[in-house]
């Protein structure tokens, strides 16, 4: 009933005035005005979009189970260089050194040119027997692997009688089979020294493959030209055979004594080298698929074909593109490998590793035997990763060493006991 | 005589090597476009040579270790027409781009270098451009006037 009530003319707001002043000598809670985050658009045509796109598009991929990740990673076909291994480009190892970010320091790890120091300094007794032997494996043990060797090389030099070889099939022919059988003769009778090689895998002409960015070019033509492109590369391999094995390898060297080696960069274009674009499905693989436990690499060998083998090139007075050959091959392989390994663990471009990742390879042509030692430290090589990882990753290797001299009369003729000791060795390789 | 299949001097296994003592064919060394590694040298060729050509060539005749060679047809463009509206080619071009061996670069000189344009003392050179610089130094206004022409005035 508004007409009863005696309301003044002017209605004052605070009705009644002095009502609240029991609050008077506390103060309001102050609020602080919470706005949401101010983030750039995600559907605008303009360059903070893209990069928010981007952004939702890695912690998208960083979320995701790790099968689903390399689903994402490898999604887009793009074109893309593809790098072979086994390369006639020349002076190659330089460029494979730049595209992924490799360090070739010449000779081994201290792992194997320490332990003859060691031999020779723990057995005074026998010297001459101390340097036929290897830690881990005995005497006899070393006798046994002698023979075995020779019985292989006889197997394929002497024993077997083949028909003359078709142009360029001699390796195919005769090495190939020689060096299936030893890798399986001697991952067999050294798996009593090394446990690893019980639960071990070892594949027999597997296939490696192995995608990554590295770099930004400008697009030279079409309707996306002028804008800066990440040159895309993808590596398919197939070595001879690998071991893989269960548990990690051992590092090397840690990862920060990685930051000092130097990688020599090349700011030329990789189609000079040369090296040649496709486009087809981006594939990433170890040699077995995701389930399977033996997921870390510990030996792969690589046959040397008849195209790069040294006689011909030495016909074609190109020696010296022997040794960089076989730098480029093992340079490339152990990459793609390790990289697979890595992605299969869940580390990408923008996760970066957190344990260095190891694998060894061995490449011959039959008679000379080379020995590479891999050691990756970072998959983080795309502009936007790269721009401040010190980390590099490295790649030891020997120069070639020959096995043995010749076959004559049913015999092996100057079997080198050195080279014989540096494979087992190699293959010693355990935690 | 009944069209037999006719074969041209083609290497076929068992024939002599061919060999030609005096080439008609003539290299030319240019520039490349495209930034090349510093051991590659960019070539024009005849479009009859083939690589193994170009590799004896530059072997024998000029012993330049070469490592290898790799070449493609630039395809001269039929798009220009004259005042007749014909189409007029350029003529098409072989390039060679060979990789040198033994470690050796090459890179393309500079043909056409920077000369200092100073003329030299007491000459006829040095008299003309000062001649010059003196009339072109008449020919301005008076700077006092800041630009202003000389439509104005008395």
């Amino acid at each position: 009933m508004a007409a009863r009530t005696r309301l003044p003319l002017l209605f004052p707001k605070n009705l009644p005035p002095f009502r609240n002043q029991r609050l008077a000598h506390t103060e309001a809670a102050v609020k602080e005005p919470a706005y949401p985050p101010i983030i750039p658009s995600l559907t605008a045509k303009s360059k903070s979009a893209r990069g928010r796109q981007v952004d939702e598009q890695v912690q998208k991929i960083c979320a995701s189970p790790v099968e689903e990740k390399i689903s994402l990673i490898t999604r887009i076909q793009r074109m893309k260089f593809v790098v072979y291994p086994q390369t006639f480009a020349r002076n190659a190892d330089t460029w494979y050194q730049h595209f992924t970010k490799t360090a070739y320091i010449p000779g081994l790890p201290e792992k194997y040119t320490l332990s003859p120091e060691r031999d020779t300094g723990g057995e005074e007794e026998q010297p001459a027997a101390a340097q036929t032997t290897v830690p881990g494996v005995g005497h006899d043990g070393f006798t046994e692997i002698r023979s075995l060797v020779t019985r292989v090389i006889l197997q394929e030099h002497w024993q077997l009688r083949n028909r003359a070889p078709f142009l360029y099939r001699k390796q195919e022919q005769t090495v190939g089979p020689f060096l299936r059988n030893l890798v399986t003769g001697l991952s067999f009778s050294l798996a009593k020294y090394n446990p690893l090689f019980l639960s071990s895998s070892l594949d027999i002409d597997p296939n490696v493959h192995f995608y990554w960015r590295r770099g930004q070019t400008i697009i030279p033509k079409g309707h996306r030209r002028g804008r800066q492109e990440p040159t895309r590369f993808q590596i398919d391999d197939r070595p001879n055979s690998q071991i893989r094995i269960t548990e990690q390898l051992p590092q090397f060297i840690s990862l920060e004594d990685s930051y000092a080696a130097e990688v020599q960069e090349v700011t030329l274009s990789p189609s000079v080298m040369p090296l040649f674009r496709r486009q087809y499905d981006n594939n990433m693989f170890t040699g077995a698929k995701l389930p399977d436990p033996a997921c870390y690499g510990h030996t792969q060998f690589h046959l040397v074909p008849d195209r790069y083998h040294r006689d011909r090139m030495a016909r074609l007075q190109q020696s010296d593109q022997v040794e960089v050959f076989l730098r480029a091959n093992a340079l490339t392989s152990l990459f793609a490998w390790t990289g697979a390994q890595a992605m299969y663990q869940g580390f990408w471009n923008h996760e970066d590793v957190t344990r260095p990742f190891v694998s060894q390879a061995v490449i011959t042509d039959g008679k000379f035997f080379s020995f590479f030692c891999y050691q990756l430290n970072t998959v983080a090589l795309s502009v936007e990763t790269d721009a401040n990882n010190p980390r590099k990753n490295l790649l030891w290797g020997t120069e070639s060493l020959q096995l043995y001299d010749s076959v004559q009369d049913g015999e092996v003729v100057g079997l080198n006991d050195d080279v014989l000791k540096l494979l087992v060795q190699f293959l010693m390789n355990k935690q | 005589m009944p069209v037999t299949r006719v074969l041209y001097p083609l290497y076929q296994l068992g024939n002599p090597q061919l060999r030609i003592f005096r080439p008609n064919w003539f290299l030319t060394l240019v520039r490349p476009g495209k930034e090349q590694p510093p051991d590659t040298v960019q070539f024009r060729t005849p479009m009859e040579m083939t690589k193994c050509d170009i590799k004896n060539y530059l072997v024998n005749i000029y012993n330049v270790p070469v490592g290898a060679v790799r070449t493609r047809i630039q395809f001269g463009s039929n798009k220009k027409r004259n005042h007749r509206n014909q189409k007029i080619k350029q003529p098409d071009y072989k390039v060679a781009y060979v990789q040198l061996a033994q470690g050796q670069t090459f890179s393309f000189p500079d043909v056409f270098p920077e000369k200092d344009k100073t003329p030299e003392e007491g000459s006829m050179e040095e008299m003309e451009q000062k001649f010059m610089e003196d009339e072109k130094q008449r020919q301005k206004l008076d700077p006092r006037r800041g630009g202003v022409t000389e439509w104005f005035g008395l």
